[in-house]
């Protein structure tokens, strides 16, 4: 019930800042539709699948939720630095309480992100003469949640661990690797040597992978993609609420 | 809970036996002694670094003592924390709101982390609209409010989950004279009602508020009593003058 509370608080702080519209849902659309404009302008004997609408959209969704962790790092580290948090640490909360009220509505925003960016696509799909399946979008979208779960893990640990201002760095960092080595704007499988190499140790490749296979006309690496995104979203977002509760037990020493 | 039950009799709400904390080699509280009594309004005063807010924190639950002893209300602070936590409220020296919340929403996000239902929270947030006349302002978002205001808020959200002990750490600071003026008048509203324990630097406030107030220094207790015997024990026309010759260490009549 706290928890419930905690998160519909969470969830107005968040959704009455315009910045929030911005960069979680504006940016992400039109970088969609620069994109497939930018795909119909590249001839076809370049072989350039990366911005095909049925690589971008999911590629696009994995784009968006960098803008979740974004502005789950802000809310956090903004709770932290004005005195709110003072007040609640001198009520009956319980640390999960805190947690469950960061997560829950980031991944409702995180959801409602996917729906929106898969219409969009859907639409442009229709336009560009290849469609997109509503059961492809659905698997895409099931297959984005652990990363959900890792952007969100992200935000809680950057607002936890720094301020308001160094925040929005450390996410800017993650957002520009997510974006070049997660393979969004490029082909890593095509370029190879120490970037693939790099790539694949991290988990956005994977994850920006997984999201696209349900469109893909092989299920090749699913199995390794799956695993790194899973276990990657359940250590990250493991992290974060050990550091939570660690700083918040540090806090109250 | 026994130990709670025996000391439930004593109407202190609360009392504190030998409370330190120890910040590293450093020594915030020592070994402080101090009985408040139930429905009292007791002043906590000190120059900065005196120990005020950390001895507020710790019976808040904000700090763990490194030593000694407090309960409120009959509850121990070090092992019946939840119990104390439901009893007790802060309104924190620096103002504490969400800031893209309105008023309204502020109090009602304050009642519901206290776990009140639908029907109490509606019914308390009308009295402390009413309470603190913010009904003009109960749509307005927090961040959009004046100090004064947002210092009301500050106040009411701490008072809407009905403590039997209230903290007021510097409740009054930063705002114009008439918003302070105006603030008293509230807090003098709730006198007798709960126990009170306010920290300010601002001797009229203390002198025009308190019952009684304890005057710490450097982490210790220099002195307690009532703004009036404080100024005949020190032979001062104001409680100004006899703050500054106790934390002075001037001799005085005990």
């Amino acid at each position: 019930m706290k928890s419930k509370v905690f998160a519909v608080r969470t969830w107005k702080e968040i959704m009455r800042d315009p910045l929030s519209y911005i960069f979680c849902l504006g940016f992400p659309l039109v970088m969609l539709v620069i994109m497939s404009v930018i795909d119909k302008s590249i001839p076809a004997e370049a072989g350039m699948q990366v911005f095909r609408i049925r690589n971008l959209a999911p590629g696009i969704s994995y784009f968006g939720l960098t803008f979740v962790m974004l502005f789950t790092g802000i809310q956090v580290s903004k709770d932290r630095t004005t005195a709110l948090l003072l007040r609640l640490y001198a009520s009956p909360m319980k640390p999960v309480e805190y947690i469950f009220g960061y997560t829950m509505p980031v991944v409702v925003l995180a959801v409602m992100q996917m729906v929106i960016c898969f219409s969009v696509s859907f639409v442009i799909g229709l336009c560009t003469g290849n469609s997109l399946a509503v059961t492809e979008m659905l698997l895409s979208m099931l297959a984005l949640l652990p990363s959900v779960f890792l952007f969100v893990g992200f935000g809680i640990l950057f607002g936890t661990l720094v301020n308001e201002k160094a925040a929005p760095g450390l996410c800017s960092i993650l957002i520009s690797a997510a974006g070049m080595i997660g393979g969004i704007w490029m082909d890593v499988d095509g370029l190879g040597g120490a970037i693939k190499t790099v790539a694949r140790a991290l988990p956005f490749y994977h994850g920006v992978s997984l999201a696209r296979l349900p469109f893909g006309e092989t299920a090749e690496g699913a199995v390794e993609h799956l695993l790194w995104t899973i276990v990657c979203g359940a250590a990250v977002y493991g992290l974060a609420v050990t550091v939570f509760r660690s700083k918040m037990k540090k806090d109250i020493r | 809970m026994r130990e709670a039950e025996g000391r439930a009799e004593m109407k202190y709400g609360i009392e504190i036996k030998g409370l330190r904390k120890e910040f590293g080699s450093k020594v915030a509280v020592k070994a402080l002694d101090l009985r408040i009594p139930e429905g009292s309004l007791y002043a906590l005063l000190g120059v900065n670094g005196a120990g005020k807010t950390t001895t507020i924190r710790m019976l808040t639950g904000l700090t763990k003592p490194t030593g000694g002893q407090a309960y409120v209300m009959g509850h121990s602070i070090s092992s019946e924390l939840d119990e104390v936590k439901k009893l007790v409220n802060i309104s924190p020296q620096e103002t504490s709101v969400a800031p893209n919340l309105t008023v309204r929403e502020n109090l009602e996000f304050i009642a519901g982390i206290y776990g009140f239902d639908k029907a109490k929270t509606v019914e308390k947030v009308r009295e402390m609209l009413a309470q603190f006349s913010m009904e003009e302002v109960e749509h307005q978002k927090a961040k959009t409010l004046s100090g004064g205001w947002q210092r009301k808020l500050n106040i009411a959200m701490a008072l809407i989950t009905e403590p039997k002990v209230l903290f007021l750490d510097e409740p009054t600071l930063g705002i114009d004279v008439l918003a302070r003026r105006e603030l008293w008048r509230k807090i003098e509203a709730l006198k007798g009602k709960i126990t009170i324990v306010l920290t300010t630097h601002y001797m009229e406030e203390a002198e025009s508020l308190a019952d009684e107030i304890a005057i710490m220094a450097k982490g210790e207790l220099m002195a307690v009593g009532s703004p009036k015997e404080l100024m005949r024990r020190t032979e001062s026309d104001c409680l100004e003058d006899a703050f500054v010759k106790i934390v002075e260490g001037v001799s005085y009549e005990e």
